[in-house]
């Protein structure tokens, strides 16, 4: 179910907030758990009872490590659950690939299981193997209630497309949490922002996307547009939905940790990646990372350990050779800010850093988008004009003016710029008591905009679904 | 408003919209179609043990959901000026409104199709027409893209290029242009089709190109029937204009017969009736039928005419009638191609193939 649905906004959430609500505390984990497990039955019937099966797996070996603390088969059972979710996740997403892989390298012809992945399998994944490796750290405590551990994993909010939220995170709040009506305003609020940054701007930065891949007369400004709409596009995606998760999070009384931070402001690839999809990057510095020496090792290891990292971040996202390399185009970019550049750009005026950093990611983009890598390499060579298409065309020209508007909005909004005019306006009391006047309003005007596009829209896939 | 008012008027309002939306939800009736969209809506799925496992009741309950939304015309008509007015996009669903008329953009050109349908009108010819002492002609109906297109600068197909395609692909039929016989002005505002009263020079090319000129005497009375929702008008979702509807008469009509194949009844040329439905141009003959004859008793001559067509035809098909005993309507896009021989001998007959740029271009419709 995705949450920019009629079904979602009109059917599933209301009920949901009713029953919540009415139900006395000791019951609303078991009526979140429920109905997680409705709303994740509901787009995936099939694999529902694969996601249950991995929440048991976690909570037993969650279990198992901390009766044998202390002892050597505390390991074995952490070893146990880690390659048991591994290996699930790579049976359900790798499998393929590898059989692929090895079909065309050693000439064997090996049958495609070709399964559909299954819904957030990624997500729910890693957020069981936080529990298991935080419970043998001992940065968490146990948790013996299967209700509540499954009530972490499946919680509908963050469930599909994340943020990854850390078991670490919410433990004090799955037993004890306030509801109030600051945090519920606070909550609303942000679902409708992200449903507006969803149905308003990613849809249609979305729409221009398949219109330049349909387009029989394509050209190297149409290339750069699709790059510059793609960028865009997955932030306010993936952003959107992260705001969505937050605020129904909040709702339900989770204090959810940010998952972006305007990105697109960075100075540096390093920086990008401090704001960028932040629940997924500190998974794998705090999980893989530093447990490989992070970089209190020698240089040829540390090196090692960003191309690795980097490597399994690109192949988290899909099981194809472009997520990869987008991955690995990263690494190479964060070692060379690490080695040499990164001096440099620390001095470079603001303008230029900026403009380096949009540039690589408008880049990566285009790999992580692409149908394989020969239509990436195709794609980048085309912005450079080095595939013959001519500079611009009639329709190209048809699809910038017509989306111009949007573009602008998407540039400006993917950026602080109006968080920090109505922070600064919020000084001052009169302008404060006019904003939380305004703010109402736009969220009545915005509901309304966002069923409008809803009832008429066709295009509408979250991005981070596939993952 | 201070913090505190302002957090309580966003939970009130945020539970309010939600609460207030779901229970017009429930009070709301179904409704079948759309007049406005001119389609089927669907309904309210049942659920079986097998769709519940499957996504598949789950995919008709969003389809369902969206559809039967309360005030669903009010909330398109929102999205559409929003998209015009605030985004200042240039067409909203692929429709484009100019000053002068309202398109649907047809783009880009899909050349396997157009060569699909050119061996399709080939296959038809073998099949049927080769060596039956038939006079074959196929001739193509530029839809308004073509003239709407390069004054408002949207982008549309290259019809050169689908004209060239079509020639290259068909042998044994003569082509006939009319690309220069038709002007936007031809065809209604807020819909696809031409309109009849406009059409005399495309007959008259018609008629030259296939030697039958000499035979069109008749003079027709212009009848008018308003307001005339065309298909775009509810696609744009737009307030808008309706057209006026069109439609020529002479007694030549009154004479003729018109034969259903699909329902086994005469009728006449023209469907009155039709024009109380959500879309009038079907009166002209009756609108999508696979298969129908249009008999002229008062013929002047035996001669017989055979057209391939699409809804395009329906309106231009009656003024041939007088020049012709009888005028067979076939639409491949409703009856499968290798059928017509049990319905149809092919001998001794003019034969047109008349098709417009849009069915071309998506020519999987031809059976």
């Amino acid at each position: 179910m995705l949450f920019s649905s009629i079904v979602f906004l009109y059917y599933f959430l209301p009920c949901v907030l009713l029953l919540y609500f009415i139900s006395p505390k000791r019951m609303k984990n078991l009526v979140l758990l429920s109905v997680s497990l409705f709303f994740y039955w509901w787009g995936e019937p099939k694999y529902a009872l694969l996601m249950i099966f991995t929440i048991l797996l976690g909570y037993g070996h969650g279990i198992l490590i901390d009766k044998f603390r202390g002892e050597k088969t505390s390991k074995v059972f952490l070893i146990s659950s880690v390659s048991t979710s591994i290996m699930l996740l790579g049976f359900f997403k790798y499998a393929d690939f590898f059989t692929k892989n090895t079909n065309a390298l050693f000439g064997s012809s090996f049958s495609l299981l070709n399964f559909a992945l299954p819904i957030g399998i990624s997500f729910y994944t890693f957020q069981t193997l936080s529990y298991t490796i935080d419970v043998y750290r001992g940065d968490a405590k146990v948790m013996k209630n299967p209700i509540t551990l499954a009530t972490y994993v499946a919680l509908f909010p963050q469930l599909i497309a994340g943020p990854i939220v850390r078991y670490t995170t919410i433990e004090e709040e799955l037993n004890h949490r306030t509801h109030s009506l600051d945090n519920f305003a606070y909550g609303a609020n942000r679902f409708v922002v992200g449903l507006a940054k969803k149905i308003l701007i990613a849809n249609a930065l979305g729409e221009l996307c398949e219109i330049f891949r349909d387009s029989g007369e394509k050209s190297v400004l149409f290339f750069w547009v699709y790059a510059i709409a793609f960028s865009l596009h997955i932030y306010f995606d993936f952003s959107g939905y992260s705001d969505m998760a937050i605020g129904l999070g909040r709702i339900f009384g989770f204090h959810y940790l940010e998952n972006f931070n305007y990105p697109y402001v960075s100075k540096s690839i390093t920086e990008f990646w401090r704001r960028w999809h932040i629940s997924l990057s500190t998974w794998f510095r705090d999980y893989i990372y530093i447990p490989m020496g992070g970089n209190r090792v020698k240089i040829s290891r540390w090196l090692f350990n960003i191309i690795v990292v980097w490597m399994l971040t690109g192949f988290w996202h899909g099981a194809e050779w472009n997520f990869i390399v987008w991955g690995l185009f990263f690494a190479l970019f964060l070692i060379l800010e690490k080695l040499w550049i990164g001096k440099y750009l620390a001095k470079a005026p603001s303008v230029l850093s900026r403009a380096y950093v949009l540039l690589l990611v408008a880049v990566s983009f285009v790999i992580f988008n692409a149908d394989g890598m020969k239509e990436a390499i195709t794609y980048i060579s085309a912005m450079f004009g080095l595939q013959g298409y001519p500079f611009i065309t009639d329709e190209t020209l048809y699809y910038l003016r017509s989306y111009a508007v949007i573009i602008g909005i998407a540039a400006i909004g993917s950026t602080p710029l109006l968080k920090n005019s109505v922070q600064s306006l919020q000084q001052h009391p009169t302008a404060r008591r006019i904003l939380n006047t305004v703010e109402p309003v736009v969220m009545v005007s915005s509901l309304l905009l966002i069923t409008a596009y809803l009832v008429d829209g066709s295009f509408n896939p979250f991005l981070y679904f596939r993952f | 408003m201070n913090d505190r008012t302002k957090n309580k008027a966003v939970t009130s309002i945020f539970i309010l919209f939600f609460a207030v939306s779901s229970l017009l939800i429930v009070l709301h009736e179904q409704n079948e179609t759309s007049e406005k969209e001119r389609r089927k809506l669907s309904l309210l799925p049942r659920p079986t043990f097998e769709n519940m496992l499957s996504t598949e009741y789950m995919t008709d309950f969003d389809k369902y959901s969206l559809d039967q939304f309360p005030f669903r015309d009010g909330f398109r008509e929102l999205k559409a000026i929003t998209q015009f007015y605030v985004f200042q996009q240039k067409d909203n669903n692929g429709i484009y409104i100019t000053k002068d008329t309202v398109s649907k953009i047809e783009y880009p050109l899909k050349g396997s199709s157009v060569v699909n349908a050119a061996n399709k009108l080939s296959y038809i010819y073998d099949s049927y027409l080769a060596d039956k002492n038939t006079n074959v002609f196929f001739s193509i109906i530029p839809d308004k893209n073509y003239f709407s297109a390069p004054e408002n600068g949207y982008p549309a197909m290259d019809y050169e290029k689908l004209v060239a395609l079509m020639q290259e692909n068909i042998d044994n039929m003569k082509y006939i242009n009319l690309f220069d016989c038709l002007s936007i002005e031809d065809y209604y505002v807020t819909d696809t089709h031409w309109r009849q009263e406009r059409l005399i020079p495309v007959v008259e090319r018609i008629a030259a190109e296939m030697s039958f000129l000499d035979r069109l005497t008749e003079v027709y009375t212009i009848n008018k029937f308003s307001p005339f929702y065309g298909v775009y008008y509810g696609q744009a979702a737009l307030p808008m204009a309706p057209d006026t509807l069109y439609y020529l008469t002479a007694s030549i009509f009154d004479d003729s017969r018109v034969y259903n194949y699909e329902t086994g009844k005469y009728t006449g040329v023209y469907d009155m009736n039709k024009l109380d439905s959500s879309d009038p141009y079907e009166m002209f003959l009756s609108g999508a039928v696979p298969l129908l004859t249009i008999e002229n008793p008062k013929a002047q001559t035996d001669k017989e005419l055979v057209i391939f067509r699409d809804s395009f035809g329906s309106s231009i098909a009656p003024l041939f009638v007088e020049a012709y005993s009888k005028v067979t309507l076939i639409d491949i896009r409703y009856i499968t191609s290798d059928y017509l021989g049990s319905f149809i001998t092919f001998d001794d007959q003019d034969v047109l193939f008349l098709y417009s740029t849009l069915v071309l271009n998506n020519s999987a419709l031809l059976k």
